[in-house]
């Protein structure tokens, strides 16, 4: 029986016309049609300012858009680049675009690219959203030279944001993972990252293709696969990160459900690496990071507080099977209260999530229920978080996060007896 | 007179003793059999339980929830269950032979169509179980998305998902014994099956929307379209 | 007695020629540049025949046999006129005349014989822009503001004048005004301060010159390459390039040269963009043939960056020119090989690639021969010349880059690329029978370059010389005119590292396939159009496989070419 093939033959035959190349990037697509033209003159400019002298190709996974967006993709060519830079590319520069079938599962986008990767040998990729609206040419320098010219594997991106953005990263992800892999990432769930082609080379041997978080977790997955394979990382400032206009793919428990089941099913896969590791993984930052206390943003505390409050009472059950029975208690105290004094303590949350990871690690339940599960108690946190941040300014949100990873770095002993022990 | 009832009751004490003489070995015999069959089916179950523990069966159960659903009826552990089955299976088997063996006519009728429907039972029964389990998976799952959507009354809806799954299975279980109705009930069962998983699944987009639509038109998105901060 | 050898020689070695050579002798082909193969050679380190140190023409006739032996058609000498040989001959003090280290005007006329006899038309020097100052005409013309050769030459009395002209010699002037002492005025000179410029809006100069010319096409001259022809007219508030009134001056020179002396030609130097080039060649009425400068670096880029690009872009840039004109092809020649028309990244690049070493550059411009610009590596040298040999225009090859002659880089100015031929291993690589301290130039003689194992007595007896390998390339260039006359398009397969393209002329196709890179490629090609014809492989006269609908696949080992002739069966 032949086996299975996830890489057209026309697709192959364009990456062998392409050859070897020094740099890769990578831009997944879906109907993307607002965005991504900018997106992509914005890359090719970067490439030509930044890397003049070095061969490099564009490659273009569309999961089916119905919208033009491959179209676009093809014809976005900047036609004089004199008029933005004063060089003109060297080299003849190459777009390939190609077709991903869902059937080939979740990560098939991501896994084209790093096979593109691999058969062209390139040095340093990246992989960069289309819905990057604020994307600059300097992006590409940002990410890529770390990768390429001082032999940095793995690069997570940091961006400016306001300061209630990225809860879910700052209070799940975050503080998990820099008290389990031992590394203090700003964003382990950004959309852009820059990895060398010899961990392209390890990701790409690793099975995870059909994994259902594999559509939006992947940063995650990727994240702690370099981490855990101890890959030079280092972070870079990218710029400011705006959202998309896409709301239909953001539910939050679906959002949960991706990266924090991506996360514990990393911490899964690399228990190894991290119930052992002792040291902290040094990650260098570069770039000139700007803070700035952009404007209010608009939430609508009570309506998270009540979905809280339900959700602890309706999925009591549940939560009963996860988490243990005093920590429970103490979250029904915090769901009981009133909204405008609801106080959910670093401790408690600390320890829910790692009851959380350690309920997933047993299977207590089907683990994507289990996840779930557990986005009413997060927007309880959320909550609590507003309303004690309100006035606080970036500073003091940074020494508050940093009192939170404190926490967790506290009870991780516990957490990796419970993880350890036989039911 | 006398004789005639002497030798009627010394006939009919032939018979007796002709029938008993004759009912006796098979008696024996059926007994020897039940005997011999409760000591295999002891062994078996032994050696079920040996196999599954090797095999860890315990812990490949528990991820479709039926270890959770045994513990709350109190049952033992599967692996316990399933070897307990076998034995009974087994020796029950051995027991009807040995009825068999008796030779009553009636009888034999009688578990002739027993056996012929030992095979639907076992389905009958395994579609119970299997429906118990998806009926806890997607009654969970509908609560969740429920309580996640921010629709009213979740574990309403839940119930109603229960209830339809394990009112399909019972039906379907019924059909195979032989007491349904067929095609018909299979239909209806499969709609309200379907109906059941969309709700269940929750977060898949069509039926979501469809109920927004007709139903929660007032009902915001769980992140809210006036909130403007983003959790990712 | 040298004649008597000479003749000897000539009689035993004079080979049988193709059809194009013949009509190329004859000269019945009004066009027959266009089928040109140049050969530019040094008189002065070619032979030396009287042993004094310095190569002459007795001595470049004894050699004919060996350049017409391989294959070429005409010779381009650099200049050989009197000349205090300050910038190696250019630095004219008497145009009508031999330089006596070279020999007589008799020796001359012998060596023009004998190269025609061989088949071969000969090109000689014309630097019309600027004379020696130790020129007569100059001597004279700064005695004082009065005398009669003032006005031949641009004097001032401020060096403000033609600020906008840029100066070329960046390495050694840093004006374009030199002071004279003498006259106590500035003179103009736009190449060293000792080479000043004629002034050409005298008519009395552009007599004289039409009359230098006159004197050398009566001895037989063949044609002439106008040496730094835009700088001839200068005007204010202009870059004094390329000006109309200098292409007025060279019109007039071509219809004189077409009244009396049909079927002799101009070459013209002019170092510019492709389109200021094309106003060389006027409506057809000025220059026959003139460099192509921009597309020789581009070459050198594209097999460094194993890209076609920078060769496709300069040749769809290139202008058409008029259809009795040609362009002239090279790799490298007497000068450093010039950066000035390419952008600053391109020039950027080049220098990182080719001279990393500063003691190589020079004036905007890199001072190596072929073979070290290509680190030796045989297969890219034959590349190199495969490409010059197959795109459009006359090829000029350098004297010595046919056995892959070295250099010098420590040799003061351009003499780097200009040492002794390598004729033999032996005493003064056969050049000379000079005491080796006598040499013009020293020889290159390091275990890689030197005499003793590159030279043609070596490569002559080996099948797999370079040498050799030219002499073949050469014939196969000449089977055919599809070469030197026929279109060139480009083919754009999806592998960038395949410079792909058609020459058509009339009914022959010739299909040109180039692996710019280091490895191995394979290449898809469309040639749906000429399905039904068989590619014959030109050098070994083979047959690939017939064309038909599909993409045509060829395998490329590293920097390897096929020429392919499409034929109809």
């Amino acid at each position: 029986m032949a086996e299975e093939t996830f890489l057209s033959d026309e697709f192959v035959r364009e990456l062998g016309a392409v050859g070897e190349v020094d740099i890769l990037v990578g831009i997944p697509t879906y109907n993307n049609r607002l965005t991504v033209e900018r997106v992509v003159q914005a890359v090719q400019i970067g490439l030509v300012k930044y890397f003049p002298r070095e061969r490099t190709v564009v490659i273009n996974p569309d999961a089916g858009s119905r919208d033009g967006t491959p179209e676009i993709v093809k014809s976005a060519s900047v036609q004089d680049f004199r008029s933005v830079l004063a060089a003109n590319p060297l080299r003849t520069t190459h777009t390939l675009t190609t077709r991903v079938h869902p059937t080939r599962g979740e990560g098939g986008a991501l896994r084209l690219i790093l096979a593109a990767a691999d058969l062209l040998r390139a040095k340093a990729c990246t992989v960069i959203s289309p819905e990057s609206a604020s994307i600059t040419p300097e992006w590409i320098e940002a990410i890529l030279r770390p990768i390429y010219r001082e032999r940095y594997d793995f690069l997570a991106p940091v961006y400016q944001r306001h300061k209630f953005d990225a809860l879910l990263v700052k209070n799940i992800l975050s503080p998990l993972i820099h008290s389990t892999y031992g590394a203090n990432l700003e964003e382990p769930a950004g959309t852009e990252f820059g990895f060398s082609g010899a961990l392209a080379c390890d990701l790409l041997a690793q099975d995870v293709w059909r994994e259902d978080f594999m559509r939006y977790g992947w940063g995650v997955w990727m994240t702690t696969a370099a981490l855990a394979g101890s890959y030079r990382s280092c972070q870079s400032f990218l710029g400011p990160k705006v959202h998309s206009g896409k709301q239909a793919e953001q539910n939050l428990a679906g959002a949960i459900q991706q990266v924090v089941g991506a996360l514990f099913y990393s911490l899964e896969a690399h228990q190894n690496f991290w119930m052992s590791r002792t040291e902290p993984v040094a990650l260098p930052l570069f770039g000139f990071k700007s803070e700035l206390d952009l404007g209010p943003v608009r939430v609508n505390r009570k309506r998270l507080f009540e979905m809280f409050r339900t959700g602890v009472e309706e999925l009591s059950t549940i939560l009963s099977q996860i988490l243990s029975a005093p920590v429970l208690q103490q979250i029904r105290e915090v769901a009981l209260g009133q909204e405008n004094t609801c106080h959910f303590s670093d401790e408690l949350w600390a320890k829910t999530i790692y009851e959380f990871a350690v309920s997933y690690h047993r299977a207590v339940m089907n683990r994507d229920h289990l996840l779930q599960a557990l986005t009413p108690i997060y927007r309880g946190r959320v909550c609590s978080y507003l309303l004690e941040n309100h006035g606080a300014r970036v500073a003091e949100l940074h020494k508050r996060l940093e009192v939170l990873h404190q926490q967790f770095e506290r009870l991780k002993l516990d957490f990796i007896q419970n993880w350890s022990a036989k039911t | 007179m006398g004789n005639l009832v002497v030798k009627t009751l010394s006939a009919t004490s032939q018979n007796l003793g002709d029938m008993v003489t004759e009912f006796l070995p098979r008696l024996l015999a059926m007994l020897v059999i039940v005997a011999i069959g409760g000591v295999v089916a002891w062994i078996l179950k032994i050696v079920v339980r040996r196999v599954l523990t090797l095999v860890k069966f315990n812990q490949l159960i528990e991820t479709t929830g039926f270890t959770q659903l045994a513990a709350r009826a109190a049952l033992p552990t599967p692996s316990e269950l399933l070897s307990r089955l076998i034995f009974w299976v087994v020796w029950v088997s051995f027991m009807l032979f040995g009825l068999n063996a008796l030779g009553v006519a009636a009888l034999e009728e009688e578990i002739g169509r027993f056996f012929l429907l030992l095979p639907q039972i076992f389905v009958a029964i395994i579609i119970l179980v299997v429906g118990a389990l998806a009926a806890n998976f997607f009654g969970r799952s509908a609560l969740l998305g429920a309580v996640n959507a921010n629709y009213p009354s979740p574990r309403l809806l839940s119930s109603l998902v229960r209830f339809l799954i394990i009112a399909l299975a019972i039906m379907m279980a019924l059909e195979r014994i032989g007491l349904g109705h067929g095609v018909v009930l299979i239909a209806f069962g499969a709609v309200m099956l379907a109906l059941a998983l969309a709700f269940g699944l929750g977060g898949r987009d069509a039926a979501r929307r469809l109920l927004e639509k007709t139903l929660f038109e007032d009902r915001k998105e769980d992140g809210g379209d006036d909130d403007t901060i983003s959790h990712l | 007695m040298l004649e008597a050898a000479v003749g000897a020689q000539h009689a035993v070695s004079f080979k049988r020629t193709t059809m194009a050579q013949d009509t190329f002798l004859r000269g019945a082909d009004p066009l027959w540049y266009k089928d040109a193969i140049l050969y530019e050679v040094h008189v002065r380190t070619f032979k030396d025949s009287n042993a004094d140190g310095i190569g002459d023409f007795r001595g470049l006739v004894e050699k004919l046999d060996y350049v017409a032996d391989l294959g070429v058609n005409t010779l381009w000498l650099l200049p050989f006129y009197p000349s205090p040989l300050k910038d190696d001959g250019y630095d004219i003090s008497d145009y009508t005349n031999v330089h006596p280290s070279y020999g007589t005007m008799d020796d001359f006329k012998l060596f023009l014989d004998e190269s025609h006899r061989r088949g071969m038309r000969v090109l000689t020097e014309l630097v019309l822009n600027h004379t020696s100052d130790q020129h007569p005409w100059f001597q004279e013309a700064r005695k004082s503001p009065d005398n009669p050769w003032r006005d031949w030459y641009v004097w001032s009395d401020t060096p403000e004048r033609y600020q906008e002209a840029r100066i070329i010699f960046t390495d050694t002037e840093q004006s374009n005004w030199a002071w004279d002492p003498v006259s106590k005025s500035y003179y103009w000179h736009r190449f060293f301060s000792h080479q000043p410029d004629l002034n050409y809006d005298n008519p009395a100069v552009r007599e004289e010159i039409w009359k230098v010319m006159k004197f050398w096409l009566d001895a037989g001259v063949d044609a002439f390459r106008l040496d730094a022809v835009p700088y001839l007219v200068e005007r204010e508030g202009t870059n004094c390039e390329n000006l109309p009134e200098t292409h007025e001056v060279l019109r007039t020179l071509r219809r004189r040269l077409d009244e009396s002396y049909p079927g002799r030609f101009f070459l013209a130097e002019a170092n510019q963009w492709p389109s200021d080039v094309r106003a060389y060649f006027g409506q057809g009425d000025e220059c026959h043939v003139a460099f192509h400068f921009p597309l020789m670096p581009r070459m050198f880029m594209a097999v460094r960056l194993e890209d076609r690009k920078p060769v496709i872009e300069i040749l769809e840039k290139t202008p058409q020119i008029p259809e009795n004109c040609q362009w002239a092809t090279f790799l490298r020649n007497h000068d450093e090989l010039t950066l000035e028309m390419v952008t600053d990244e391109e020039r950027d690049y080049l220098y990182d690639e080719y001279a990393r070493d500063k003691t190589m550059r020079l004036n905007v411009g890199i001072r190596r021969r072929l073979a070290p610009l290509m680190d030796d590596d045989r297969r890219r040298v034959e590349l190199m010349n495969g490409l010059l040999l197959s795109l459009p225009g006359s090829p000029v090859l350098y004297y010595g880059d046919e056995i892959g002659m070295g250099d010098n880089v420590y040799l003061g100015d351009r003499k780097g690329v200009r040492t002794p031929m390598q004729w033999t291993g032996g005493w003064n690589a056969g050049f000379s029978n000079a005491d080796p301290e006598m040499l013009c130039l020293p020889l290159i003689s390091n275990p890689i370059y030197g005499f003793q194992a590159v030279n043609v007595e070596s490569q002559k007896r080996s099948a797999h010389s370079l040498l050799s390998w030219m002499k073949q390339i050469l014939r196969v260039r000449k089977s055919t005119r599809v070469f030197s006359r026929g279109t060139l398009e480009f083919l754009t397969p999806t592998n960038h590292r395949v410079l792909a393209y058609l020459r058509e002329l009339g009914e022959e196709r010739v299909l040109v396939v180039n692996n710019l890179s280091s490895s191995a490629q394979a290449v898809e090609l469309d040639l749906s159009r000429f399905r039904g014809r068989i590619p014959i492989e030109m050098f070994g006269g083979n047959l690939f496989p017939r064309i038909n609908d599909r993409l045509y696949l060829l395998t490329l080992g590293p920097y390897q070419f096929y020429w392919f002739k499409l034929r109809r069966f």
